[in-house]
């Protein structure tokens, strides 16, 4: 099919948008954006073409690869997992271009706006296209800097220009144990192949290094008493990598302050590009984190954790785009605890993620696009000053309803009924039940379904509070042009019906990219038993609709019938409250003593006494030289006299030794 | 015949007596004059040697550096000169234009 030749534009065209951009958007109107629209649009077709055809036919894998260096190449892969990516970026990152359009429309920097993204974009299709990690490393290093930008993009702003500093440095936490990772990985497969690594097999590609996952296993070091796999070590610092972009605990800190971007920077940052970089990362190399001991157990506690853990905070927070960014961070946690989860329920793990992430991808982007036209509308995002927002804005408010019934997950159990997050979420909860009778590790399942109940809470929180009751400022506001409910409008519709649609079929075709590998093998190597579904007990396939549920209702009776006074809670005396509103101290840890204290203090005085010994070298260096050249000069006094004299004792001198070497040697 | 070592010896003489000469005159004139006196007994060794050997090197050789010592009394001459013409003086402790 001529589609697949052509799958090499799907990174370039975005590519090509950001330098026409660039460099032509000051000329055409609202800052060019037609370029970066019509170049994704371009690829968002290809890629939906090239999912149909791996949709008839998921064996027929598209690869391209070209010779870069004797032993790497560059090259594109598409199997069913980078087919479904690369198809909800492109559209996702369409709609949230269209949108820009509108939202975008008065600020004066657009052509730079529209440039970033598209490169953004681009990076992002290149992180998912690669088929070896050192090519994914280096697009995942663009999706890094062009977060920075973007986050940055107001960068007169003081906040704006700290949060951009914060992601990107953050981030690189994470992007050093990537490289890491990938060093320790080439070494072993140096070892692996005793010293001789073969002439046109590349090594860093995905195929070859799955390929050598039992030799790679058998390869041990021991660290602090422990023997440890080194391939548990390598997908331990791929996780790194994925902890910094997709905003695990505790690399989390940046993504909350990313609000200060454009809101549709936030929304494609947390629905498309880069946190589900990270994701991607460990389900792209699943078969290593299943062959590896202990990764897996890591990865789930790590993701159940985070889910919790930034939902309890999104529950106090006044802005409206803060509750949206720890959601975010709450909802990667369910995608990372489900790749976990591949300790006990094996390659379907990377489908019922995977699932997740696109269904996220819908609904989140629809919050965060709503959410921007509110703020669009009204100039505010704080929800304490909002109220009642729903007269003004039916649309927003519309799909901004049916974002939030899927973030939540309602659904029926059992049926094919239901938003698309709870068809995606339902599967990671259950299959970490179904991890806990196996393994008898509860933690998991328990963090996952409070998480579940607080998700529910915090968003009809914010729904109550911005969309109804009565306005409590005079704000104003209208609804947003056509250019931005249409999109918002077509994102509902998916929020809706995609995972009801897609349900069977989606796990069957994510798990073709696996089909090859024999996952009973490798999760033996690992050490991990897979278990199958079995009939859960009702109350556990009810369980998440019931917390959901409660959660609507406690916020429904907290927020907009208001039988409790927030008010007496919502004080600062209350310690609870005052943990979670100051976000465990994590600003302080993390910035006023880590970063502060530690960091910064303490270079500052490294740097201060290793001043002190350069200037001690030098000043000292330059003393010596100028005595040794102020005495020689007293040599030169400019008298003829002494310089003959100098010559003659110089010949003399030179006779006398030149006897004495004769008469010794 | 005369030893070789009278023509040493006179040379030897002649050299010290140019080399005293050298270091302990202030005059310009008097300081080249010494050197003469010092390439002089110089000659005197080539000269000798060059007829004890029976090799007439030696012999091309002492005319070859008494050119040589004209040109070097020409050119110090010289300088002299326009060193007198600067400062009215050829005191050579006085100058100090070698010294940077």
């Amino acid at each position: 099919m001529a589609m697949e030749n052509l799958a090499f534009l799907i990174p370039l065209l975005p590519a090509l948008a950001f330098v026409l951009t660039f460099f032509l958007g000051k000329k055409l109107p609202s800052g060019g954006a037609i370029i970066p629209i019509v170049a994704i649009a371009i690829s968002c077709i290809i890629s939906l073409a090239i999912t149909m055809g791996l949709l008839q036919n998921p064996e027929h894998v598209v690869t391209q690869s070209v010779h870069w260096f004797s032993i790497l190449n560059l090259g594109i892969l598409i199997d069913p997992l980078a087919a479904v990516m690369l198809s909800m970026v492109t559209f996702v990152s369409l709609l949230i271009h269209i949108y820009a359009v509108g939202y975008m429309s008065h600020d004066p920097a657009k052509p730079r706006y529209f440039a970033e993204t598209a490169l953004f974009t681009a990076a992002m299709l290149g992180v998912i296209l690669s088929d070896n990690i050192l090519q994914l490393f280096i697009c995942w290093e663009l999706v890094g800097l062009c977060s920075y930008l973007l986050i940055g993009f107001w960068f007169h702003k003081p906040g704006a220009a700290a949060a951009a500093k914060k992601a990107f440095l953050t981030t690189r936490v994470g992007d050093v144990m990537f490289l890491a990772g990938i060093v320790l990985l080439f070494s072993d497969i140096y070892t692996v192949y005793n010293g001789v690594l073969p002439e046109g097999v590349y090594v860093l590609q995905f195929s070859e290094m799955f390929h050598l996952i039992p030799e790679l296993v058998a390869i041990n070091s021991t660290i602090l008493g422990m023997e440890v796999s080194h391939l548990t070590l390598v997908t331990l610092l791929f996780f790194g990598g994925a902890v910094g972009k997709s905003g695990q605990f505790p690399l989390h800190v940046w993504l909350p302050d990313a609000m200060e971007g454009p809101t549709t920077v936030s929304a494609l940052i947390h629905a498309a590009t880069m946190v589900t970089a990270g994701v991607y990362l460990v389900a792209r190399t699943f078969p290593m984190f299943l062959a590896a001991p202990d990764s897996l157990i890591i990865v789930a506690i790590v993701g159940a954790f985070t889910a919790l853990f930034a939902a309890t905070m999104g529950i106090v927070m006044n802005d409206l785009k803060r509750v949206l960014a720890y959601s975010t961070v709450s909802q990667l946690g369910y995608m990372v605890l489900g790749l976990g989860l591949g300790a006990v329920v094996g390659a379907e793990a990377v489908g019922i993620s995977m699932f997740h992430l696109i269904n996220h991808a819908f609904f989140k982007a629809l919050l965060f696009l709503c959410a921007g036209s509110v703020i669009h509308a009204v100039g505010t995002h704080d929800m304490r000053q909002l109220g009642g927002v729903r007269k003004v804005m039916p649309i927003t408010f519309a799909t901004m309803t049916a974002a939030a019934l899927a973030l939540a997950g309602f659904g029926i159990p059992g049926t094919g009924i239901g938003f698309s997050g709870f068809m995606s979420k339902d599967p990671i909860i259950e299959s970490a039940y179904l991890y806990a009778t196996e393994t008898g590790s509860w933690m998991p399942y328990l963090f996952a379904i409070t998480a579940a109940f607080l998700t529910s809470l915090y968003i009809f929180r914010l729904i109550f509070m911005t969309f109804t009751g009565e306005a409590r400022t005079d704000y104003g506001g209208h609804e947003s042009p056509s250019s931005m409910t249409v999109p918002l409008a077509i994102l509902a519709v998916l929020a809706v019906i995609f995972g009801a649609l897609t349900r069977t079929s989606f796990y069957h075709f994510i798990e073709e990219t696996f089909v090859h590998m024999d996952i009973e093998a490798l999760a033996e190597l690992g050490g991990y038993h897979l278990a199958h579904h079995g009939h859960e007990p009702l109350l556990v396939l009810w369980m998440p609709l019931i917390v959901a549920v409660a959660g609507l209702v406690i916020a429904y009776l907290i927020y907009n019938r208001r039988v409790v006074d927030m008010s007496r809670i919502v004080s600062r005396n209350n310690p609870v409250y005052k943990l979670l509103y100051n976000r465990y101290y994590q600003h302080q840890i993390f910035v006023e003593f880590f970063s502060v204290k530690i960091i910064y203090e303490g270079l500052a005085l490294a740097g201060y006494y290793s001043d002190k010994m350069l200037d001690w070298l030098v000043n000292g260096t330059s003393y010596v030289l100028i005595e040794a050249g102020d005495s020689l000069r007293k040599f030169q006094t400019g008298v003829i006299q002494h310089y003959a004299a100098a010559v003659v004792a110089g010949v003399g001198l030179l006779v006398v030794l030149i006897k004495l070497v004769m008469e010794v040697f | 015949m005369i030893p070789l070592s009278w023509y040493l010896g006179l040379s030897a003489i002649v050299f010290s007596i140019g080399l005293y000469g050298l270091m302990s005159h202030k005059n310009g004139i008097r300081m080249l004059m010494c050197i003469e006196l010092m390439l002089n007994s110089a000659n005197i060794n080539l000269v000798a040697f060059s007829s004890y050997n029976n090799d007439m090197t030696g012999q091309v050789f002492a005319l070859f550096s008494i050119a040589i010592a004209a040109a070097e009394a020409a050119v110090g001459f010289a300088i002299l000169m326009s060193i007198y013409r600067m400062r009215d003086m050829i005191n050579v402790d006085k100058l100090n234009i070698l010294r940077w």
